[in-house]
């Protein structure tokens, strides 16, 4: 843990990394476009330069050295002595800034990066007030460099972060700069475009507004949007992510920093993967059948009318009657509090994990990179919370058997009673086995986001809520267990899951996932320790 | 002063100078055998610091000590040819070659000997088809007499040596530029550190060496570092090829000793012999473009490494002088710079990528009569606030872009102020309401200029 000197205040920083980055997490705002911690260094964008004390070749003494020095490039050394307010840097910042926006066409009024773009910022807090050219402006052009990425070159201000993303960490290298001096662009060769699936971070890459997700697109300002922290659920990574929302309606999906899970990037799955959320075809009340006739009873009579219906069964054909299929789409919160409440009417109730989606192979971006180099992985197993509801189920021990052999015995009509969450994205998702048991039951409750042949048979049909309208905790493949907040509201009519599940299981009061962590770890004490990534500096972005 | 023997230029008109056969009836290769058979490595390096001999690129590090940086405990070292040569107005490397292949070969021999090189590249500039053409010939005749290849003149010393054709970037010309290129990438200029000697092309230990500089090193070997070093002005040994071009009597290449003044080299009768059709001197660049202006009073500067600091200059340069007549219009010499260093800027630092090509529009428009005086103090400001000496760029192409501009400015200021003063008064408006209407004609401005907030607009005459 080195000392230095920034600024006349001594901070004590991590060792071998960049002054800059000890800056940044001392709280001070050094601008700066093309370093990131996660890209290599190029010191090309000369704004996060310095003034450092150097050795007097003559006397020895420590001096301020007049050359400035890129604080990007300098690694952190014991003792050393910096500063970022000097004269010469500050006019350095001004003069760049005003460089930066010499060929800028400043359209901020129609550029999607407005209200998070560093160029607005940093000519805000470090630019000048006025423009002094009068010439015309070098105008690049605009391109269509891949099938979700738009690029605005002439709002480009070179950092190359893109180029270097798409060498380093997709691998794929697809982006190049062509051409010299302002006349400079991204590009890509002809008839290759930018198409990988990390493509989404170079948008987010962007410091300025060059870089566009065609999906976000002139759809929304971005000061109306309230980002909340969540987790993806596109694979078992567990990538943590930022939703951002407004009025209810989603609008984007963005990465979190989180060191040993995702580092700073998300893959396009996860970024574009929530369109289920506002489909239309989404069940949104509660459905109970009685013979031909349907009725959707208020949600405040739903735990009595449920009781009553597994209380027969069980009063008929015994405790072991009742199998429950938890979903991996679940949170383990909201498994736990259905297996709970099953075992509670049901003692020996066999509980069975259902389907985990499996899906090609696992991607480990850069191409081709050897175990140590790897900077991302998408895994194939396209659930977030197996992991999750496996501990709940080997928690709570008992009856627990296997998604086939429920669906076998319950086709051998050994299950009077059978609770089926769902919730995955993919409306169809069940297989035929269980699909064929879940006709022969007694009694059928099936969860889910959408109508199909299992809720077509059940006999109460309750809605699954998709995971930013929920709150709870997922467990990635490594075991780390990940909270995610909720972002919108439910749709009309539906109830989050957590909050019917926790009114089913006797409770009264508000769910929250913190609550139902805290009676969880009492008896599994791996539900008791969260993994939240630590926070990033104030202005590194 | 006793007229100057060249050296460096003895072969140049001698019939079939180009070929092996004839290089070496003139005692050609006899310095590479001297070094390769008789002295250590470290002798030769010993002697190269002794004679006191500093890059004739341009910025004049001395090569001996370049050479030293090399880490010790190296396998495998580069010798990187810097034939590049694309500074305005610079052409020596390129007369020497056409002229003399051999001797830049041996040159390489020996420095490659000295820095125990394994592979040696000559990165030339892709628009010298011909050059490139005899250079290649000479090299594949050097071969077959076993002067490069595997145990050269009998020792253990092996040396592999290539060409390596540019693709017409000027900024390839700066050391990491061309190293990069070298390797096939983008020929943007490299973070220092590591500097080339310790991480290079292909992360190897490399030295970059210019083809006079290599050349030189032939004479130093034959004839020895006292020679060479009571040649020229202390602190700046040996000899020079100076160049001229613009309109003098006799343009051309021409070798002396360190330290001719600018005055000798146009009026010389050894050298341009004087301006042509009674032109006078209007000014001269000395040492290719990025070097500054010297103004027809300041002819007396002495070309060598360390005068014509004195005179507001980056330094020697290339040692090409390229005159410029009472005829031309300032401006234009303005414009020309401006327009090369915005063409060539190779847009990775920001200053320099937006700052050369800002300042060659302003230039533009002051070409067209359409300058404001305020545009030259803008220039002038500008020239502070890009290049690698106040640590602003990774590479020195800026400090070559300012010190021209910034000369021409300050050293001419009356003449642009004629020009300005003389021009209409509402021509500045004009041109910019023509181009950019929004500077004028945006609805809130109402009719006044869009930088009113410019502390210094009301004093523009825009």
């Amino acid at each position: 843990m080195p000392k230095i000197i920034i600024d006349g205040v001594e901070i004590q920083c991590r060792d071998k990394i960049p002054v800059l980055q000890a800056a940044l997490e001392a709280g001070l705002n050094v601008p700066h476009y093309c370093y990131h911690p996660g890209l290599s260094i190029v010191a090309s964008c000369r704004l996060c330069l310095m003034e450092m004390k150097m050795p007097d070749p003559k006397t020895k003494e420590m001096v301020w050295s007049p050359k400035l020095v890129p604080s990007c490039q300098t690694l952190v050394k014991e003792g050393m002595e910096v500063r970022f307010n000097s004269p010469a840097v500050i006019a350095n910042r001004d003069k760049v800034m005003e460089y930066y926006l010499v060929n800028h066409p400043l359209d901020c009024p129609v550029c999607d990066q407005a209200g998070e773009c560093y160029l607005q910022d940093y000519s805000f807090q470090f630019g000048k007030p006025y423009a002094r050219t009068v010439d015309p402006k070098v105008k690049n052009p605009k391109k269509d460099i891949g099938s979700r990425t738009l690029l605005y070159q002439d709002r480009c201000v070179l950092c190359s972060r893109c180029v270097r993303f798409a060498q380093e960490v997709a691998g794929s290298g697809e982006l190049c700069i062509v051409n010299r001096g302002d006349r400079a662009e991204i590009d890509v060769f002809p008839g290759m475009p930018l198409e990988n699936k990390l493509q989404g971070n170079v948008v987010d890459l962007c410091p300025v507004g060059a870089l566009l997700d065609k999906d976000f697109l002139f759809r929304q300002r971005v000061w109306f949007l309230n980002g909340t922290d969540s987790i993806c659920r596109a694979c078992s990574t567990g990538c943590a992510i930022r939703v951002d929302q407004n009025r209810n309606i989603l609008y984007r999906l963005k990465p979190r920093y989180n060191p040993g899970v995702n580092e700073w990037w998300i893959c396009d799955e996860g970024r574009f993967g929530w369109k289920f959320v506002h489909d239309e075809r989404r069940i949104t009340t509660p459905v109970v059948r009685r013979g031909a006739a349907t009725e959707t009873p208020p949600w405040d009579d739903l735990p009595v009318i449920i009781r009553q219906h597994l209380t027969a069964v069980v009063q008929k054909h015994g405790p072991a009657s009742v199998a429950v299929q938890l979903s991996p789409e679940m949170a383990c919160e909201e498994a736990w509090l259905l297996a709970t409440f099953i075992r509670s009417i049901a003692p020996e109730a066999s509980l069975a994990l259902g389907d985990v989606q499996i899906v090609g192979q696992e991607e480990k971006f850069p191409f081709g990179a050897t175990d140590g180099d790897v900077k991302f992985i998408i895994r194939p197993e396209k659930n977030p919370n197996r992991r999750g509801v496996e501990a709940v189920i080997n928690g709570l021990g008992g009856n627990v058997i296997s998604r086939e052999d429920l669906a076998a015995r319950a086709g051998k009509g050994e299950f009077k009673a059978l609770w089926i969450a769902g919730g995955y994205p993919q409306p169809g998702w069940a297989g035929k086995p269980l699909i064929d048991a879940a006709g022969k039951v007694e009694l059928l409750i099936v969860q889910d986001l959408f109508p199909g042949p299992l809720t077509e048979a059940a006999r109460i049909v309750l809605p699954f809520c998709a995971w930013v309208e929920r709150e709870g905790t997922f467990m990635n493949h490594a075991g780390k267990l990940q909270p995610f907040d909720r972002a919108i509201d439910p749709p009309e009519g539906a109830v989050r899951d957590g909050q019917y599940l926790y009114a089913l299981a006797g409770h009264t009061g508000l769910y929250t996932g913190r609550r139902v962590r805290e009676m969880m770890a009492k008896t599994m004490p791996e539900f008791g320790q969260l993994h939240v990534p630590p926070p990033v500096p104030e202005h590194q972005h | 002063m006793a007229r100057f023997e060249p050296v460096l230029l003895r072969n140049v008109g001698v019939e079939g100078s180009r070929t092996l056969r004839v290089y070496e009836s003139r005692g050609g290769y006899a310095a590479a055998r001297k070094a390769l058979t008789t002295m250590s490595p470290e002798e030769v390096t010993e002697i190269t610091k002794k004679s006191g001999l500093r890059g004739r690129g341009g910025a004049g590090f001395p090569t001996g000590m370049k050479w030293s940086f090399l880490p010790k405990d190296r396998t495998i070292t580069y010798l990187c040819v810097n034939f590049d040569e694309s500074e305005p107005g610079t052409f020596n490397n390129r007369y020497l070659v056409d002229h003399d292949p051999h001797q830049l070969l041996e040159g390489i021999l020996i420095a490659g000997y000295a820095t125990r090189a394994t592979t040696a590249y000559i990165y030339i500039r892709v628009e010298f088809h011909e050059t490139f053409h005899i250079l290649q010939r000479a090299l594949d005749e050097a071969y077959a007499a076993g002067l490069f290849g595997r145990n050269i003149f009998g020792t253990d010393y092996s040396l592999e040596c290539y060409i390596h054709r540019g693709a017409g970037a000027y900024v390839c010309g700066e050391e990491t530029g061309l190293i990069e290129s070298l390797e096939g990438k983008r020929g943007w200029p490299r973070i220092k550190p590591p500097f080339p000697a310790i991480e290079g092309a292909f992360r190897k230990p490399t030295v970059v060496n210019n083809v006079e500089t290599l050349a030189c090193l032939v004479h130093i070997i034959e004839r020895g570092p006292e020679w060479f070093s009571s040649i020229g002005t202390p602190g700046s040994a040996g000899p020079k090829l100076y160049q001229v071009s613009g309109p003098v009597n006799r343009p051309g290449c021409f070798e002396a000793p360190l330290g001719l003044t600018c005055r000798e080299l146009i009026f010389g009768d050894d050298f341009a012999r004087g301006m042509a059709g009674g032109r006078k001197v209007k000014g001269v660049i000395p040492g290719g473009l990025s070097v500054g202006i010297l103004t027809a009073d300041e002819l007396d500067c002495k070309l060598d490494f360390d005068d014509p600091k004195k005179y507001g200059l980056l330094g020697l340069g290339t040692a090409a002088a390229i005159v410029i007549g009472d005829d031309a219009d300032i401006r234009h010499v303005l414009l020309n710079t401006c327009r090369f260093y915005a063409m060539e800027s190779c847009g990775q630092c920001t200053q320099c990528r937006e700052g050369t090509g800002w300042m060659y529009r302003i230039a533009r428009r002051i070409a067209e009569g359409a300058g404001r005086s305020a545009d030259l103090d803008l220039l002038v400001e500008q020239t502070f606030s890009m290049g690698m000496m106040p640590g602003l760029s990774i590479c020195g192409l800026p400090d070559g872009a300012v010190y021209p501009i910034r000369t021409i400015i300050q050293k001419y200021r009356a003449e642009f102020e004629r020009h300005i003063a003389q021009q209409a008064s509402s021509r500045t408006v004009e041109v910019i309401k023509e181009r950019v209407p929004s500077a004028y004609e945006l609805p809130i401005l109402g009719q006044r200029p869009a930088q009113v907030t410019w502390p210094t607009a009301a004093s523009s005459g825009a």
